[in-house]
């Protein structure tokens, strides 16, 4: 019997240009939960292709050991022949099959063509019960919510007796009970000798969860350490590379007159009929401030942001003040001329457009603005000015004219940020502003945040990461079933207060 | 530094994927036909190029905005038809032109309210009207061609200028001219990309998204009506088949020349040369005597492969 039941040895993967793994070395022993954490690009996400087939065996360098033996990976199927199995990030169910078709995808029980309903069913409700999931085993998923389905994605996999389970940020859509819950299950199945690599960001659950933790830096293997024997800051300098001197600074700025007042907020909620998802809700803005919007996923913080902006419109009944004048906003278009800009949540799906340059980005929202010669946009002007904006926010990129596709998440999530800059609104919305971005970038952000209000902006941010909500936030609002149920300032907030607003 | 720049911006233009096989054609029909260059052979070629250009430049800008129109050939009829019909009663020439516009901006119209309005796919959309216009026309010509033309109407497609360029040709350049200059030089331009780019993207950054796309669905079905009357000069009277078939030669034109299905890149210049390519190879194959029924599996397997490469280029930028 090997010491480790999977090892990968000297693994190097290129790709065109860039070296992605660097003779990368992992060990994982039977029944332990293994962290992997890296800043975005470390590799995380090349490795565990190599180690689920999808980038088969052959287009890397490096070794492969199986409880002590050389296996190939040629395929996705031989890799779950040896029971190593994926969780994504991604929630990838079919919408609208059945919850138990879902869980016993490609593995229906049953002989030959003859699917076996009756033991489908019963299957399905007893995982059901044991996750703790209130539905029908013939309800469709597209009725339960994101934390439910990547539930049923763990148990997907878990029905087939994996011995590996591979999992990459499963919590990103999870409620805090959710994650509680999860960690439970992955607890359970270490303790029945299943194996995990457990991809994460986030060092609370790193240090919950893992045994050891495996960092990665620009595709090389940094450090492997028990995970009670090491310290979080040693963690993140290794993630990063170099100290980082204040994760969270934050810019004193002196608060001014009101500049926001919404009044009255409503929205209803998308999939349930009669109920709101945004109920009443009344708060205002100060001029210089930061105001955090906290509470759980789903409880309805994005909803207020999109309903102001005017990105949700339907039913939506609302007041809106800007610097005391009442102003109608029916779409974004408004909502920008009114003096407001909205960096989404989800910047893939809504912030940048992948194909277009870095230039181009920035001045989505201001093409109106763009400089002209005559009927033509005055491109030399639009290139300086863009440069100016590119340096300032020191965008880590080959030029202006990068596509934005190839860059990193923290580097996108500046460029949606300069967007609104060349736009220069009275008030900011920020949802979510450093998902996916790494620490190094955080500080970053939070520190031109900071330059912002200094220039007399005013910021709305909703956060699910309580040390930045608490940190980065003049004020906080606490959300929780579409109702202010909080309101902190800076001597009153802890993270116990806005928990318990959060689940009241 | 200079230098550098310039090999990027090769490397990375759409359009040197398509001069590469329009010049190996060139020779090659030339070698074996040296007729091919000769300069009433290559009028005839320009001539052909400029009708699908005139079209193609429009839908350069309806595939940006990352949409499509499968109506452009029954347009193009019902535009000619339209123009000589009133032409027939006797109506001033510039007038039945005019009349020929409103008639393909009719049916822009219908078609954007549909596409845009009650959001309906456009792929079949655009079918439904194909039929529906082809219709229209059979209905009212009874299937007839449409004669008539003034002596003045006539110039417009077989006249020249200085008796050797063809005045369509003229036309279809400077379209196709202030069309790449909108595109890349003009705020307009950049909308379009943003619009084709990522719909909601370009709407949360106050880009009137539904506007744009009903603009281009009208532009797109004008300039096929153009195309339609352009014809309709050229023969002295209008067809009812004038433009059937054209609508997937002109896309196909316009995808070889590198302008995305998925929206948010293309250019004009593009368009021009995948126009060129197409004109040229039915020219040369008549030239070098292969069959011309040859003629559509070549186009075809020519379209197929500008759509992997446009796919490639795609995997490439997003593997990155």
């Amino acid at each position: 019997m090997a010491e480790y039941l999977l090892e990968m040895k000297n693994v190097t993967k290129k790709f065109p240009g860039v070296l992605a793994l660097n003779k990368v070395m992992l060990q994982l022993k039977k029944g332990e939960i293994l962290g992997v954490c890296g800043e975005n690009g470390a590799g995380k996400s090349t490795l565990m292709k190599i180690l689920s087939g999808t980038y088969p065996f052959g287009t890397y360098e490096g070794e492969i050991l199986y409880e002590g033996k050389t296996i190939q990976l040629t395929d996705v199927a031989v890799a779950q022949k040896y029971g190593i199995e994926m969780i994504y990030q991604e929630i990838n169910m079919v919408l609208h099959s059945s919850i138990a078709e879902n869980l016993y995808l490609g593995n229906l029980p049953g002989r030959g063509q003859r699917v076996d309903f009756k033991s489908l069913y019963a299957g399905t409700k007893s995982i059901l019960e044991r996750v703790g999931i209130d539905a029908k085993p013939t309800d469709k998923v597209a009725k339960l919510n994101s934390g439910q389905m990547q539930m049923l994605a763990l148990m997907r996999t878990y029905i087939k007796n994996p011995r590996i389970l591979v999992l990459d940020e499963p919590t990103s859509a999870l409620t805090n009970s959710e994650v509680d819950q999860l960690m439970g299950i992955l607890k359970e199945l270490r303790d029945k000798g299943i194996s995990c690599i457990y991809i994460s960001h986030k060092m609370e659950e790193i240090y919950r969860i893992c045994d050891r933790v495996l960092v990665l830096r620009d595709g090389q293997t940094i450090g492997c350490h028990e995970t009670d024997q090491v310290k979080e800051e040693t963690l993140i300098e290794e993630m990063v590379g170099r100290k980082i001197e204040n994760l969270y600074p934050k810019t004193k700025v002196a608060i001014g007159e009101e500049v926001l007042r919404v009044e009255h907020l409503s929205v209803p909620h998308p999939t349930m009929k009669g109920k709101n998802i945004v109920d009443d809700v009344t708060f205002h803005l100060n001029r210089g401030e930061i105001l955090g919007i906290g509470g759980l996923v789903g409880a309805g913080r994005s909803e207020i942001l999109g309903a102001l902006f005017g990105q949700l419109f339907k039913g939506v009944t609302k007041e809106v003040y800007i610097e005391g004048q009442r102003t109608t906003i029916k779409n974004p278009a408004d909502a920008i001329k009114a003096g407001l800009g909205f960096v989404t949540e989800e910047r893939k799906l809504n912030g940048f457009i992948w194909m277009l340059s870095i230039r181009d980005n920035m001045y989505l929202a201001s093409l109106k603005e763009l400089p002209v010669k005559g009927p033509f946009v005055d491109v030399k002007e639009e290139n300086s000015r863009s440069q100016v904006m590119f340096d300032r926010l020191r965008i880590k990129a080959p030029s202006i004219h990068t596509i934005v596709n190839t860059l990193s998440g923290g580097n996108q999530q500046k460029v949606v940020l300069s967007k609104w800059l060349v736009k220069s609104p009275k008030i900011l919305f920020v949802d979510e502003p450093t998902k996916g971005v790494d620490v190094g970038a955080k500080a970053e952000i939070y520190s031109l945040m900071g330059e912002l209000v200094e220039s007399g902006i005013s910021i709305v941010m909703v956060s699910s990461d309580l040390p930045e909500l608490l940190a980065i936030s003049d004020r906080v609002l606490v959300v929780s079933n579409g109702k202010i149920t909080g309101e902190f300032d800076r001597d009153e907030m802890s993270e116990e207060a806005v928990m318990r607003a959060a689940i009241k | 530094m200079k230098k550098n720049r310039w090999i990027q911006v090769l490397a990375t233009k759409n359009e040197i994927g398509t001069l590469l096989p329009l010049v190996i054609m060139c020779i090659v029909v030339t070698l074996v036909n040296p007729n091919f260059i000769s300069f009433s052979n290559l009028m005839d070629i320009f001539r052909t190029t400029s009708f699908y250009l005139i079209v193609g430049a429009a839908l350069t800008f309806l595939l940006v905005a990352s949409d499509l129109d499968l109506s452009i050939g029954a347009v193009t009829a019902l535009g000619g038809v339209a123009c000589m019909f009133a032409m027939k009663a006797g109506v001033p020439a510039a007038l039945c032109i005019v009349i020929g516009l409103l008639a393909g901006a009719a049916v822009g119209i219908f078609k954007a309210w549909i596409i845009v309005d009650c959001e309906l796919p456009a792929l079949i959309v655009t079918l439904g009207i194909q039929y529906a216009v082809n219709g229209i026309v059979s209905i009212t010509t009874k299937g007839m061609s449409v004669s008539g033309a003034t002596e003045g109407f006539k110039v417009l497609g077989q006249g020249r200028i200085f008796g050797s360029v063809y005045i369509t040709i003229v036309i279809a350049l400077v379209i196709a001219v202030v069309f790449q200059l909108i595109l890349s030089y003009t705020k307009y331009g950049r909308s379009l990309f943003a619009v084709g780019g990522n719909p909601e993207t370009a709407r949360l950054a106050g880009i009137p998204v539904k506007k744009r796309r009903r603009e281009v669905h009208i532009l797109v079905s004008v300039f096929a009506a153009l195309a339609g009357i352009l014809m309709a000069s050229r023969f002295a009277s209008a067809q009812t088949t004038a433009g059937s078939g054209t609508e997937l030669t002109v896309m196909a034109a316009v995808i070889i020349g590198g302008t995305s299905m998925f929206g948010g890149s293309g250019s004009v210049v593009g368009s021009i040369l995948g126009c060129l390519l197409l004109a040229v190879i039915s020219n040369g194959l008549v030239l070098i005597r292969v069959d011309s029924f040859w003629q559509n599996l070549i186009f075809g397997v020519i379209l197929l492969i500008s759509v992997a490469i446009d796919k490639y280029r795609q995997k490439l930028s997003s593997a990155a």
